[in-house]
C-alpha cells in the first residue's frame, strides 16, 4: 500500500473515535485528566513524601539500550554518540555557541506567538535544539511521521502531561502517523493474571499516552508498528522526502533503503517535529551528513548471517555511517522488494541497537549508493573487512545470559522489528512442514510472531488455512513490542527464550539461533548439540 | 589545588558554584535513575547503574555531574523531565563533549515548556575531563565558563 492509501485510511480511522460510545469517552476523558493533573499510577514515583522501596524488576533491564556504551564483556566501551547520526566529535565551544540558524518570517512569527503559546514554545524548543545541534534553517516535513513513544510508563508522566496540554490546545501533527507497538498484549501473550498485574503496575500511564496520540493524529491501534514501512501499513514515503521520525529501526531503514531524509529523534523531539511540521536541517537530513566514514566488506563464503553482521557494524561504526560492499548479490537486479527486505530489516535493526547507526548505504542497492555509488566515502574513511573469521568472532561474543544455561529452551521471538507478511509465511511454512516431518502437530514450545496487525489480516486472507494450521500448532500473532515483552519483571527467570532477532538479544536474555536451529529448537524444543 | 580554566558552550546557560561529581565514562541516563522513577524514592538519587564504577550508588541529587555525554534509552527525554518533577535533578550537567540529541531534547523541553532548568554546559574538552576529580570545587559562569578548584 502506499502513503496515499496509508492517509486516507488513517483519517478514516480517526474519524471513527469521535464515535466511541459515551462510556468508552468518559473513561478516556478520565484517563486524560490523570495525566495533565499529574496524578501517578500504580508504581509511579509520586511527588511529595518520599518512599526507599525496591527497584522492581521489569525495570532493570532498562540499563540496557541503544548504544549503551557497555562492551559484550560488560565492561565501558569509552564509546559517544550523539544518536542524531551527526557526529560531533571536532566541534569547538567557541565556534558552536555563535551559531544560530536563520528563520523564515513565518517560523519568527510562530516563534513570537502568532499560533498561540503553546505553538511559540515548541518552535522555541525546536529552534534551540536546531542551534544547539548546528542546523543552517528549518525545512518542511513531508510524508508522515513515525513516533517511538509507545510506553506509558510512570516516568513518562511529565513529558505525556506536555503532549496532553498540546493536544488541549487543538494542536496536531501534520499527517496522520504511524506509532511503535504496545509494549504489552493481553491478549495473546500475557493473558494471564500475574503479567496483568504487572502491566498495570509498569504501564499504568499507556490510556493516557494512547489518548495523546489518537489526538494528535495517529491512527486506531491496529497501525502499531516498528516497521511503519511495510506495504501493509504504508508509512512508506518517496526518497528525498524531509520526516521526522524516531525508533532506531524504522530510521535506519527509512534513511537507507526508502532513502528519506530524518535524524535519528528521540522521543518527544519528533513530535514536536510533528506538531510544527518542520525539523532543523543538520546530520542525516544532509548530504555531508549522508557521507560514509566507513567501508565495510561483505566477503562471507556464504549467505552473511545478518543479524550478525549489523551487530559487527554497530559495534564498529557506533553512529558513523558506512558504506557496504558485498551485499548486491542477495538482491536480485539490485532491488528491494518485499521478498526481501526483511535482510536489511535484520541487518539495519542489528547496527541501530549493538551501535547508533541511523544511516547505511549498501552499494548497488539502497538509493543513495545507487546513485553516487563510492562517491559517498568520505575523506578519510576507514576500512572494515568482515569475513567468516570474523562473523564467527561476533558470534563468540553472543553469551547464554540463561540463568539456567543448561535448560531447555521454553518460548520462541520472531521479528523484531515486526515480521513482514513474507517472513510470515515463510515461518509458518517452515515451522508446520517440520512438524509434519516429525510426525507431530504442535510445536514443543510457544512461538511468539511479532507483526502489524495490517500483515496477520492479510495473512490470514491469503493463506487462512496454514494460518489456521500455525495457530494450532502454538504461533501466536501478536503486534505487540517483543524486546518490552523480554524486559517485564522475572522474564529471565520463568523464561528461557530463542529468537531470530539480533536486536532482541541485545537487549535481552534471549538467545540468538540462525533459522535453521531455530526451526529445530521450536520442533524439539531443545538446543541442538554444538548450537 | 591550582584553579583552572575551561570554556564551554552554555546549551542553557547559569552561574552556579558547588563540588564536582565525576564520571569518566558516558552517563547512562535511565539506568542511572531507577530507584527514582520506579521505587518512589525522592529524597535521594542513588546512582542505579551497576556498571559506573565511579558513581554507583552515589547520591546525584542536586549534583553537579561532569561526564562525557550521556548514553542510553532514546526515551531518555521522559528521565529528565521526570527528574525534575521529582525534585531530584541535577544542579548542572557538565559535558566534556557535545551533548547527545536524547538529553538535549528532555532538557530544553524541560527548560522551556516547564519553566524548570538544569544549567548544562558542553564542549568542556577532554582535559576538563581529565583535570575534575569528584569534590572538586566548581564554578560555573553564564557565558559558560567552569573553573575548577
Amino acid at each position: 500500500m502506499n502513503r496515499r492509501k496509508f492517509i486516507k485510511r488513517s483519517t478514516m480511522a480517526c474519524g471513527a473515535v469521535a464515535f466511541l460510545p459515551g462510556r468508552v469517552l468518559a473513561q478516556t476523558d478520565k484517563a486524560s485528566n490523570s495525566a495533565s493533573s499529574g496524578g501517578t499510577g500504580a508504581g509511579a514515583a509520586g511527588k511529595g513524601k518520599s518512599k526507599t522501596g525496591e527497584v522492581p524488576d521489569y525495570a532493570k533491564n532498562m540499563l540496557h539500550s541503544d548504544m549503551d556504551g557497555i562492551g559484550p564483556d560488560g565492561k565501558p566501551t569509552g564509546q559517544k554518540a550523539t544518536y542524531t547520526g551527526a557526529s560531533k566529535a571536532n566541534a569547538k565551544a567557541e565556534e558552536a555557541m555563535k551559531h544560530k540558524m536563520k528563520l523564515t518570517k513565518e517560523e519568527q512569527a510562530i516563534l513570537d506567538g502568532k499560533d498561540g503559546k503553546e505553538k511559540a514554545k515548541l518552535m522555541k524548543i525546536l529552534v534551540t535544539f536546531g542551534n544547539t545541534f548546528g542546523a543552517e534553517k528549518l525545512v518542511d516535513l513531508g510524508g508522515a511521521p513515525h513516533s517511538n513513544m509507545f510506553i506509558g510508563a510512570p516516568y513518562m508522566k511529565s513529558m505525556i502531561k506536555m503532549l496532553d496540554e498540546c493536544a488541549k490546545a487543538g494542536l496536531k501533527s501534520y499527517a496522520p502517523y504511524t506509532v511503535n507497538p504496545r509494549p504489552y498484549d493481553v491478549y495473546n501473550v500475557q493473558n494471564n493474571a500475574k503479567d496483568m498485574t504487572m502491566i498495570y503496575e509498569g504501564y499504568s500511564l499507556q490510556w493516557d499516552l494512547d489518548y495523546v496520540h489518537v489526538r494528535l493524529g495517529a491512527p486506531d491501534l491496529n497501525y502499531r508498528t516498528c516497521a511503519c514501512y511495510l506495504d501493509e501499513v504504508g508509512n512508506a514515503p518517496d526518497p528525498g522526502t524531509y520526516v521526522a521520525w524516531a525508533e532506531s529501526s524504522a530510521v535506519n531503514y527509512g534513511n537507507s533503503v526508502l532513502g528519506v531524509r530524518t535524524n535519528r529523534n528521540g522521543a518527544g523531539m519528533d513530535l514536536i517535529q510533528a506538531m510544527l511540521g518542520k525539523a532543523p536541517l543538520f546530520g542525516l537530513m544532509t548530504d555531508e551528513g549522508r557521507k560514509a566514514k566507513w567501508l565495510v566488506e561483505v566477503k562471507t563464503s556464504q549467505e552473511p548471517d545478518w543479524g550478525v553482521i549489523g551487530t559487527a557494524i554497530g559495534r564498529k561504526c557506533v553512529e558513523d555511517v558506512p558504506y557496504v560492499t558485498g551485499l548486491d548479490k542477495y538482491f536480485k537486479g539490485g532491488k528491494v522488494t518485499p521478498d526481501n527486505q526483511h535482510l536489511l530489516k535484520a541487518m539495519g535493526s542489528a547496527t541501530a541497537s549493538s551501535g547508533a547507526v541511523g544511516l547505511y548505504h549498501v552499494e548497488g542497492v539502497t538509493p543513495d549508493a545507487k546513485e553516487k555509488g563510492k562517491k559517498l566515502l568520505a575523506k578519510g574513511y576507514e576500512p572494515y573487512v568482515i569475513d567468516d573469521k570474523e562473523q564467527a568472532r561476533i558470534i563468540s561474543t553472543f553469551p547464554n545470559l540463561w540463568p539456567d544455561k543448561n535448560g531447555d529452551p521454553t518460548a520462541a521471538f520472531i521479528g523484531c522489528p515486526h515480521n513482514t507478511y513474507h517472513e510470515v509465511i515463510k515461518w509458518g511454512k517452515l515451522v508446520t512442514e517440520a512438524l509434519d516431518k516429525a510426525g507431530k502437530k504442535e510445536a514443543a514450545i510457544p512461538v511468539y510472531m511479532f507483526m502489524p496487525n495490517p500483515v496477520r489480516d492479510r495473512a490470514i486472507e491469503e493463506h487462512g488455512e496454514l494460518i489456521s494450521k500455525m495457530k494450532r500448532a502454538g504461533m501466536r500473532a501478536t503486534n505487540m513490542c517483543g524486546v518490552s515483552y523480554a524486559g517485564m519483571k522475572g522474564f529471565s527467570d520463568r523464561v528461557r527464550g530463542v529468537t531470530n532477532s539480533a536486536k532482541t538479544r541485545n537487549y535481552s536474555t534471549v538467545r540468538y539461533f540462525p533459522d535453521e536451529t531455530l526451526v529445530k529448537i521450536i520442533v524439539t524444543g531443545k538446543i541442538p548439540k554444538g548450537a | 589545588m591550582a584553579k583552572k580554566t575551561f570554556k564551554g558552550r552554555p546549551v542553557l546557560s547559569g552561574k552556579l558554584t558547588g563540588k564536582a561529581l565525576v564520571s569518566k565514562q558516558p552517563f547512562n541516563l535511565t539506568g542511572s535513575y531507577l530507584k527514582n522513577m520506579f521505587a518512589g524514592e525522592t529524597a535521594t538519587a542513588p546512582c542505579t547503574d551497576s556498571a559506573n564504577k565511579d558513581l554507583f550508588e552515589k547520591d546525584l541529587k542536586g549534583a553537579i555531574i561532569c561526564t562525557p555525554q550521556t548514553v542510553g534509552s532514546t526515551m531518555g527525554a521522559g528521565t529528565v523531565m521526570m527528574l525534575s518533577e521529582l525534585g531530584v535533578q541535577p544542579q548542572a550537567w557538565l559535558f566534556s563533549s557535545h551533548i547527545d540529541s536524547i538529553s538535549a531534547g528532555g532538557l530544553l523541553i524541560d527548560d522551556v515548556w516547564n519553566d524548570k532548568r538544569v544549567i548544562t554546559i558542553d564542549l568542556l574538552g577532554d582535559a576538563f575531563l581529565e583535570a575534575v576529580k569528584t569534590g572538586d570545587p566548581v564554578t560555573i559562569h553564564e557565558d559558560g565558563t567552569v573553573e575548577v578548584g
